[in-house]
């Protein structure tokens, strides 16, 4: 029997998480424009940055009161990472570029590894509550529709960092200079670019973004060291889907493959909550197949 | 170089080393605790995964994260197979038909997949084999009455016979052992041959490989059912060496760890293959005796040190030492080579490249 | 007053040595050639004073030695290098490239200015401001790469083989625009060319590169005067 209010809070639920996957999904495409590294560490690097984000907000909670620890936990967050893109771009990732792509794809699977096992070490396996502004369950009534606070603060969220990027890629010397290192990055350091400095940028915006999508998952379902493997994989798909080199295209290529998943979970009897992440996987596959270069990607072309 | 090192090189030298190293093995699990051959018949296990993995990885050049994947799929051929009521009214030829299968299906799968992945540059390869853990761990649960969904599914069928007279373990171990070292003798003779050279030169440059008519996408998809075939193998000896199967095998942590396991042993040698089964087993038991929390922080840690200082893996390292010893004396230094500046189009073969070989 | 200076210039690719020895020298506001045919090492050379290949020699640009530098530092001292190749950025408009070119400088107005004058100077380019760089035809990239590279304010240009994969007749306008940036900005130009009738055309002076080393150096008339040169490079 088909609820148009269900169908419609599926939509509304799959926008939210697709953000969630869209914004992993743009870091990693940014990462890739930035230094042509698809970077499997994406997902670890924003669970460390929710991680310390919850420390230093429990560390300043008790002195300074509960609002200001997370904001001072999200601030943390949002500086260790760019900090920690930073620094893995330069003293881990440098090594490998230029080099074999896919010595460069171990590494970063190499450093996932480390990171998460860090953080277990640290923090252990357990889960752990994240403390922000509300959890995933208070919800409000739009329209007849329950819109969480979550839902509604992740999807704008994104929305919102997708228009800064816009502009600072479109309007500022320092996007110019990003995309000219992007494009071809012998040609932009004989401008007097600096190169090394630009990666380090775009590793570190790259890490920012995860931290966001990390503390907002982990705001809704608690902190866990692993809790970004699944999701990882849905932002890859989408990057696939939408075009390496398309940050718009990831996007909705995420809140596609969200929307797409949750009702196939709910209206095709097979696939059930746990094989719904077959769907964008297989359709992952069926898009590269026919049109390996994405739905929104330019055709690449191979210079011998 | 020097007169040892020489003699260590030496074909005959490496015969001797290899016949010694049969004997040992052979001999081993007639003294040594059962817990000792267990491990060895597991490490076993997982070099015959990590060689599979390395036909596609080492000798093809493309990262596949599905191999535990194939692993599991074998596993779960073979048990169902042996298990089924018409396995088991056949008896030992059960037990063949489900080698039979744990090779078959796995092999099909992995064909079906390259035909339909290896067009990809080697990334989207990456991306779609990674699909096939985290799409196989549910749907194992899912399929609970064929694999006996999450709890796994136990194969208690590899007794020892009476008539060799020795125990379960040991009996194992044999088997493992023989099984496995016709598989290596397998693939040696695979990547030594033509089919050898000419991964090689898809592996290096596509674009030359086309150019001498070797046709990328056709030996791609050739090195990926290979991969998933010996996986399948691997599998079955899971089966035998274990005894029990489970969803678990194919998860995506395991994934990362068995790529992990091939490179630090070295990717594209066979030695490497050994080596790389060892670490897969080892170090998870060293770590969880002594300070199980930090498991994951020693693989991460090793693969890092490995890709910086010895991208060749452990399997490299009597050569990167005896290349140490050689340079200790004088010789022509050519002219620096250029770090930090870009290297200059179409120079790239000249470059320092962190690349497999 | 002596601009640039390379003295015994040698470099490597890998184990591969390509320059063995080259000197030569470029005065303030000068032009100077750099002849040979291919693989004697003339972008090679190019490469060494912009950083870009490692070398050994002394390059002194301006009294201070610039040999090991990065690119990124030889830009900001005032020397632009258009590549072989041209190095355009083809997801960038026109625009953006000049402006890529620009990158260290400040003056916003001044370099408004300087666009305006690289349009003037290839109209081609002013049709197609808008446009991705990509979408442009060889010589009008090879514009674009001049344009560019003036962008900066340079005081030494190095052009490496502008008119290659260009028509003749595109590769003479192209020239005739870099003569008329020579006349009218007075920067150094040092020019490596397998042409000879167009490098002669800009140049005062040249040296000719064979494997990896000088084999002859003069004028642009003690040049053009010898049988050598005339037989091999200029056709006659």
């Amino acid at each position: 029997m088909f609820n148009f209010g269900t169908f419609l809070q599926l939509i509304v639920d799959g926008l939210a998480t697709g953000s969630i996957y869209a914004a992993l999904a743009l870091a990693i495409v940014l990462v890739n424009q930035a230094t042509g590294m698809i970077n499997f560490a994406q997902g670890g690097m924003a669970v460390l940055a929710a991680y310390l984000g919850m420390t230093v907000g429990n560390l300043v909670s008790p002195v300074a009161g509960v609002t200001l620890g997370i904001i001072a936990g999200i601030v943390a967050a949002l500086a260790l990472s760019y900090a920690m893109g930073a620094v893995v771009e330069r003293f881990v990732m440098r090594r490998f570029m230029g080099g074999d792509p896919d010595t460069a794809v171990v590494a970063t699977i190499g450093l996932l590894t480390l990171i998460t096992g860090l953080i277990g070490l640290i923090w252990t396996y357990n889960y752990i509550p994240y403390p922000f502004f509300f959890t995933g369950l208070e919800s409000m009534s739009l329209g007849g529709l329950a819109v969480s606070a979550w839902s509604l603060t992740t999807f704008l969220t994104i929305v919102a960092i997708m228009l800064l990027l816009q502009a600072l890629f479109r309007w500022t010397k320092l996007g110019l200079g990003f995309r000219a290192v992007a494009d071809n990055r012998a040609s932009s350091a004989l401008s007097g670019i600096k190169v090394g400095r630009m990666l380090q940028v775009g590793w570190g915006l790259a890490a920012m973004l995860g931290a966001i999508a990390g503390v907002l998952v982990a705001a809704k379902i608690q902190l866990v060291p692993d809790m970004f493997d699944t999701y990882l994989v849905y932002a890859l798909a989408a990057v696939i889907i939408g075009g390496l080199d398309s940050p718009l295209g990831a996007v909705l290529a995420a809140w596609g493959i969200a929307v797409v998943e949750n009702l196939a979970a709910a209206y095709v009897p097979f696939v059930g909550h746990d094989l719904k992440i077959a769907v964008p996987l297989i359709l992952m596959v069926v898009l590269l197949v026919l049109r390996p270069q994405g739905l929104f990607g330019r055709k690449v072309v191979v210079r011998v | 170089m020097s007169a040892l090192s020489r003699v260590l090189n030496s074909p005959r030298a490496r015969l001797a080393a290899g016949i010694l190293l049969a004997i040992v093995l052979i001999a081993l699990p007639l003294v040594s605790a059962p817990f000792a051959n267990q491990t060895i018949t597991r490490i076993v296990v997982f070099a015959v995964a990590v060689l599979g993995l390395n036909v596609v990885m080492g000798y093809a050049g493309q990262v596949s994260l599905g191999q535990v994947f194939f692993v599991g799929v074998g596993a779960y051929a073979a048990g169902i197979t042996i298990k089924s009521e018409w396995g088991m009214s056949l008896g030992l030829g059960g037990v063949v038909m489900g080698l039979v299968l744990a090779i078959l299906i796995p092999g099909v799968l992995g064909l079906v997949i390259a035909l339909a992945a290896a067009r990809l540059r080697g990334l989207g390869l990456a991306l779609v084999t990674i699909a096939l853990p985290i799409i196989g761990v549910p749907l194992a649960k899912r399929l609970s009455d064929i694999t006996g969904g999450s709890q796994g599914m136990s194969v208690r069928v590899f007794a020892a016979p009476d008539w060799t007279g020795l125990d379960n373990d040991q009996w194992q171990y044999y088997v493992v052992l023989a099984l496995g070292a016709a598989v290596f003798a397998l693939v040696f003779f695979l990547v030594r041959g033509k089919y050898g050279r000419a991964f090689a030169i898809v592996k290096e440059n596509e674009a030359v490989a086309s150019a001498m008519g070797i046709s990328p996408y056709r030996y791609k998809v050739l090195a990926f059912t290979i991969a998933s075939a010996v996986g399948g193998v691997a599998g079955f000896l899971y089966i035998v060496a274990i005894q029990f199967v489970s969803p678990d095998v194919m998860s995506f942590g395991h994934s990362i760890e068995l790529v992990i396991a091939t490179i630090v042993g070295g990717a594209g040698s066979i030695v490497g293959s050994l080596l790389g089964g060892a670490f897969y087993v080892l170090i998870p038991q060293i770590t969880n005796s002594i300070y199980p929390e930090s498991t994951t922080v020693v693989q991460g840690v090793i693969i890092l040190i490995v890709l910086f200082l010895l991208p060749g893996g452990l399997a490299s390292l009597p050569r990167k030492l005896a290349r140490r010893f050689r340079r200790s004396a004088p010789s022509r230094t050519a002219g620096p080579t250029t770090p930090g500046a870009v290297p200059p189009a179409g120079e790239a073969e000249d470059t320092e490249r962190q690349g497999q070989r | 007053m002596t601009l640039l200076e390379l003295t015994d210039v040698t470099a490597f690719y890998g184990p591969v040595q390509v320059l063995e020895g080259v000197s030569l020298s470029v005065p303030v506001g000068g032009a100077v050639g750099i002849l040979g045919a291919n693989g004697a090492g003339k972008t090679t050379t190019l490469r060494a004073v912009s950083g870009t290949v490692r070398a050994g020699g002394r390059i002194v640009f301006d009294g201070t030695d610039i040999r090991g530098s990065r690119p990124e530092q030889v830009a900001a001292m005032g020397i632009a290098h258009v590549p072989e190749g041209r190095g355009t950025l083809g997801q960038l408009t026109v625009r953006e490239n000049l402006l890529v070119g620009a990158y260290l400088r400040k003056d916003r107005k001044a370099i408004e200015q300087d666009i305006e004058y690289c349009l003037d100077l290839f109209p081609n380019l002013r049709a197609r401001v808008r446009s991705n760089a990509s979408a442009l035809s060889g010589g009008e990239q090879q514009m674009l790469a001049v344009s560019r590279a003036f962008m900066a304010k340079p005081r030494l240009l190095l052009l490496d083989e502008a008119s290659l994969g260009l028509a003749p007749s595109t590769a003479k306008t192209v020239y005739q625009a870099i003569e008329r940036l020579r006349r009218e900005s007075g920067i150094a130009m040092l020019v490596v060319e397998q042409n000879a009738n167009l490098a002669f055309s800009i140049v005062d002076s040249a040296t000719v590169l064979e494997t990896g080393r000088n084999v002859l150096t003069g004028t642009s008339a003690e040049l053009k005067g010898m049988d050598e040169i005339r037989k091999a490079y200029l056709g006659a």
